[in-house]
């Protein structure tokens, strides 16, 4: 049997924006609806020809367990049609387009939703274990006497919450906060404060000249007021402005600041991708195929450098050379994390650091993060690694070019990477 | 043996079967059968006594997906009591129902229609007595609740000492008897107000209004809400506990100042014209004190002389009437299910219309120009959902799907699979036929095009397109979640089909269709036409605004004319009434009235000043001058009269298919008094035009 081919049919996306901001008052669930919603309206097809939705989410709200399932429910899927939620950190977006193909390759279904949604502006706040506990006891007490010899045991320090996002974002495994792991690669491959401004600022200046066609990606969120545009992009962004920024992980001697680190946002995006027989079927024109992917992993204090191996493996994979790709998207996660892996990809050395043995070659700059990245654009985690896809779709179609490489660094110390082929 | 011994004779009878010797002061023929009669097997019920002394008495007429009742049930039921009281091993009895969505739908009113006053009171002192031995029968009592419990069917209940209902949607509770123009007279009236109180009985019985179960519990009907499934098995707990006793309600002691206060608020509502409200209002508030045989003489003689009166069989013929078209299908096609639907224009129509199907479980694709008006049509869309959500006519869940039901788009999106569009964007002929050719162009070839127009012509729009036998009108009225008439207009050409499809969809998403033939004004606003240009032309010869108002709402009208046209707004106005003069040339009375207020700027309550001058919310800024009777009545016979002569108009003309239909247009969407039965049954009662 020949192996499936995946190709992506079309994309939605709701606008992202900057967490606490025009879309905080949606959860994740209404953001998925809406851009699953909007997927479905947006091309008009029947869904009861989806077979499966799969939704990248790394923070579940509590009341949506399987949040791709309540939202393919509520965007109008079939009740018979089931869904799955996957978690692969910050690339979780993109692990649903690729474990889309893996079923296909196994024969389970030929047109998926996939894709991601996280809001980040409600991530939810816990109780530390102890409070929990005196909470439980609270609860079981029968009687008044009890109930008051229970709540006698809380202290103060009990009604501090544990953040919910504060924990997501650090590695357990190294105990290094996210911020804290590109302090190390600033440091180790000396990227200096200067040239992650520097990154900064373009990726805010991509993104503005790059407006018209990221709104092209958007279906507005209408409220009570239109919500049709990214908000985190900054037109005005100056090195001067981002000098001003103080560090945050490491207060001392730092380089990484909120201005060089990608933006804590909320959003969704919604793909329909379908085996290139399907398309064809249903007439679909589709927009790329998936042609080779790959997740690696890395040491985890390092993790911003996961998108080396896993470069290294997708290229591989897909027969391609770095060279052959007309688009690069590589997340932004922190700008020291993206120089360090451009520095990689082209220094022996450093390649070796980051565990290839021969360099694979210079990234021409001009090719990488062409519409501007997560530093601009912000990084809703579950839902970054689809809008990687759709953006570089978008960026080949609207320049005739062929190839497209994408990758993000994940945290925990992996990498994942896909070669799509515009068509 | 004369006629006086034969009653004395029933009498003693039936005070030993009965036992309940005090309500048989003055017994009716009927009553008879009970005493003497030897009943068959039940054909209606079924009758099962348990191990554990439960009499499970299961209502189930054959042949039938409603239960109601009619003497030969009552007779039965009273049979079945009969046994019950002589059956020592019963220790309980539960009601129930066999049917899946009617527990029992109330009196038989469609018998009731058609016999003698006599009989009706003969009917009444039957349902009385049967209920009333139900409520003395000394074990416990319990109706359990699936599905429509109304009238009679909830007055039964109200005699046992549980009622518990079930979750299911079909389950909706309430005393609609008022509507009918009669009152419940089967201890409803009575018992009611010593459940509940006599503010919320007033509440229930003047409005008519039907709750859902989760409303009923919140109001004490009923005192448990569960599953259908588990409704015996709570039934059956229930039993083996302590008998609830009534609870002492405060307010029943001020039942006189309550019932004053409701009155008044009645009488500004209705200006006494719906007599039966006003009865009962001081049945109940009568009622509420001394023992249950007063009551339900009161009930007995307000119901008499309701009957007596024309209003409760115009009602009853209006509520029939409206049946018949929420449930005819039409004829020669064949329906197509509709679950997807596009609705083009996002202003107060269009977000009405997808509000309402989205409601209905309908997908919605709502369409407009920009993002902005389709963001204003959200916000009015999210409005009247969290209203129905505070008002507990629909659950948050409800409220919630019905939005997620909707989505929107500025843009050109594929609508293949829609199989209806309604148009209803802003009514200019130009735009609408603009919108008509691209729509062609884009859906399929099976797809209805329907536009939402009010006085355009359909026919016109209908040339525009490729296939004309898809085009059909669906004229919904504002406010569309209010307003329950919807005009479908058809041309010739129209397919059958298409015409059934837009029939059967108008009925399944709770409308009442009305089928009528494209001309201008269609039919309700034809037939309002001449008589709001009377209207203002009897204003601009010199009556006040508010004699003319009052006289119409005297007349039983909700709006007097010249109000009416004020919220219409009168460019509008205008320009429907143009639109009909240069149809049908020297048949309205002409003013030029409408015309110079238009052009200085006064367009009605929009903009502040029409007829009346309105303050920045909206409120009428009331004119201080003082009305004369004679005058009312001779404003009221012109303006009726138009309206009668118009209407007969469009029945030669054969705009509307009958008589019928028109009426019902007429009182669903435009308020014309129910009581009246419409303008051509007013003409026919009244004699004001030959027939």
């Amino acid at each position: 049997m020949k192996t499936p081919s995946l190709v992506i049919v079309a994309a939605a996306r709701t606008p992202f924006s900057r967490a606490g901001t025009d879309l905080a008052h949606l959860d994740a669930v209404e953001l998925g609806r809406h851009a699953v919603a909007a997927l479905l309206t947006r091309t008009g097809i029947d869904p009861m020809l989806v077979d499966e939705t799969i939704l990248g989410c790394v923070g579940q709200p509590p009341e949506a367990m399987n949040i791709a399932r309540v939202i393919a429910l509520r965007a109008g899927l079939p009740e018979s049609k089931p869904a799955m939620t996957v978690h692969r950190n910050c690339a979780s977006g993109l692990e649903a387009l690729t474990l889309a193909h893996a079923k296909m390759c196994a024969g389970q279904g030929e047109v998926f939703v996939v894709g991601g949604t996280e809001s980040m502006s409600n991530m939810p706040f816990y109780f530390s274990r102890p409070a929990v506990e005196k909470f439980t006891a609270l609860n079981r007490a029968r009687d008044f006497t009890g109930r008051a010899r229970a709540a006698l045991h809380f202290r103060p320090a009990d009604f501090a919450p544990v953040i919910g996002i504060k924990l997501g974002l650090t590695d357990p495994v190294s105990s290094l906060n996210m911020g804290q792991t590109a302090e190390v690669l600033s440091r180790e491959f000396g990227i200096t404060r200067d040239m992650q401004d520097a990154f900064a600022m373009r990726s805010h200046l991509c993104a503005t000249q790059a407006n018209h066609l990221l709104n092209q990606e958007i279906a507005p969120v209408l409220g009570h007021h239109v919500v049709a545009t990214d908000n985190g992009i900054r037109a005005d962004s100056s090195l001067e402005k981002l000098g001003k920024l103080k560090p945050l992980f490491d207060t001392v001697t730092g380089t990484v600041t909120a201005g060089n680190s990608s933006q804590i946002t909320d959003g969704a995006v919604a793909l329909l991708v379908a085996t290139e027989e399907a398309a064809a079927a249903h007439n679909w024109k589709p927009l790329g195929r998936l042609v080779s992917y790959a997740a690696t992993g890395c040491d985890p204090a390092r993790m911003g450098l996961g998108p080396v191996r896993a470069l290294d493996a997708a290229l591989h994979r897909s027969g391609w050379k770095l060279d052959d790709a007309d688009v690069f998207e590589i997340n932004e996660a922190f700008a020291a994390q993206v120089l360090a892996v451009m520095k990689c990809l082209a220094d022996p050395a450093s390649a070796r650091r980051a565990g290839l043995e021969a360099p694979l070659g210079e990234l021409d700059p001009a090719k990488i993060n062409a519409c501007g990245g997560a530093i601009a654009l912000g990084h809703p985690v579950g839902a970054t690694g689809a809008r990687l896809v759709q953006t570089a779709l978008n960026q080949l179609h609207a320049n005739d070019g062929k190839r497209a490489v994408i990758s993000l660094c994940v945290g925990g110390g992996q990498g994942m990477a896909a070669c799509l082929e515009a068509l | 043996m004369n006629l006086k011994q034969n009653i004395l004779i029933q009498l003693k009878a039936m005070k030993t079967l009965l036992n309940c010797p005090s309500i048989i002061h003055d017994p009716p023929h009927v009553l008879e059968d009970i005493i003497h009669g030897h009943p068959m097997p039940p054909k209606h019920f079924r009758l099962d006594v348990d191990h554990d002394g439960i009499a499970w008495i299961t209502f189930d007429s054959p042949k039938s997906s409603a239960n109601v009742w009619n003497e030969e049930t009552l007779r039965e039921f009273n049979h079945l009591l009969e046994t019950i009281e002589h059956d020592t091993r019963v220790k309980a009895l539960v009601l129930r129902s066999a049917k899946e969505r009617i527990f029992i739908a109330g009196a038989d009113i469609k018998a009731i229609r058609s016999m003698q006053h006599v009989r009706v009171n003969d009917l009444i002192w039957l349902g009385q007595a049967v209920f009333d031995r139900l409520a003395r029968l000394r074990i416990p009592k319990v109706a359990a609740i699936n599905g429509a419990c109304m009238g009679g069917g909830f007055e039964v209940t109200l005699s046992c000492d549980w009622r518990i209902a079930s979750d299911h949607e079909s389950t909706k509770i309430g005393l609609p008897e008022t509507q009918l123009g009669i009152l419940p007279a089967w201890g409803g009236s009575t018992r009611l107000s010593r459940l509940v109180g006599v503010s919320k009985a007033l509440d229930l019985i003047t409005t008519g209004k039907l709750l859902n179960a989760s409303a009923a519990k919140h109001s004490g009907l009923v005192s448990h809400v569960v599953a259908a499934e588990r409704l015996d098995a709570l039934a059956r707990r229930l039993v083996r506990q302590k008998r609830p006793g009534l609870r002492f309600r405060f307010e029943n002691l001020f039942s006189s100042i309550i019932g004053r206060m409701a009155k008044r608020k009645v009488l500004e509502k209705t200006r006494g014209l719906y007599p039966s409200i006003l009865k009962a209002v001081e049945v109940v508030t009568h009622a509420v004190h001394g023992d249950i045989d007063k009551g339900l003489r009161l009930e007995r003689n307000a119901v008499a002389e309701l009957i007596k009166g024309r209003d409760s069989a115009r009602l009853i013929d209006l509520f029939f009437k409206r049946e018949e078209a929420n449930k005819r299908p039409a004829s020669g096609g064949t329906a197509l299910p509709i679950h997807d639907a596009t609705v083009i224009g996002a202003g107060v129509m269009g977000a009405g219309i997808a509000h309402i199907l989205a409601s209905r479980g309908i997908r919605v694709l709502m369409t407009d120009v920009t993002n902005d008006s389709l963001a204003r049509g959200l916000e009015r869309i999210h409005g009247l959902v969290s209203d129905a959500t505070r008002r507990r006519l629909v659950s948050k869940v409800q409220g919630r799907d019905t939005l997620d039901r909707i989505s929107t788009t500025h843009v050109p999106v594929p609508m293949n699979r829609h199989h209806l569009v309604i148009e209803a964007a802003t009514e200019s002929m130009e735009l609408k036929k603009k919108i008509f050719a691209d729509l062609a162009a884009r859906v399929s070839a099976d797809t209805i095009l329907a536009t939402n127009t009010s006085a355009l012509s359909v026919s016109d729009l209908a040339k525009t397109v490729p296939h004309p036998e898809r085009v059909i009108g669906v004229h919904f009225f504002n406010p569309v979640h209010r307003m329950p008439l919807v005009e479908i207009i058809t041309l010739p050409e129209t397919a059958p089909d298409v015409l059934a499809t837009a029939v059967s969809f108008v009925q399944k998403i709770g409308k009442t269709p009305v089928v009528v033939k494209d001309s201008p004004g269609f039919l309700v606003n034809r037939i309002l036409v001449p008589y709001l240009m009377e209207a203002v032309r009897l204003h601009e010869s010199g009556i006040p605004l508010k004699d003319i108002d009052d006289a119409m709402l005297e007349f039983g009208m909700p709006m007097g004319p010249m109000r009416l046209l004020d919220e219409i707004g009168l460019d509008v106005a205008a320009h429907v009434a143009k639109t009909l003069a240069a149809a049908f040339p020297d048949r309205f009375p002409r003013t030029d009235a409408l015309d110079k207020m238009v052009s200085a700027g006064h367009l009605g309550k929009k903009t502040g000043q029409g007829f009346y001058h309105y303050d920045e919310k909206g409120r009428e800024i009331v004119p201080a001058t003082h009305s004369d009777l004679p005058r009312h009545e001779s404003i009221q016979t012109n303006l009726a009269l138009l309206i009668s002569q118009e209407a007969m108009r469009c029945l030669k003309e054969g705009i509307a298919r009958s008589a019928d239909d028109i009426d019902l247009a007429m009182v669903l969407g435009t308020g014309y008094p129910p009581f009246r039965g419409g303008p051509i049954t007013f003409a026919r009662d009244t004699g004001i035009i030959d027939y």
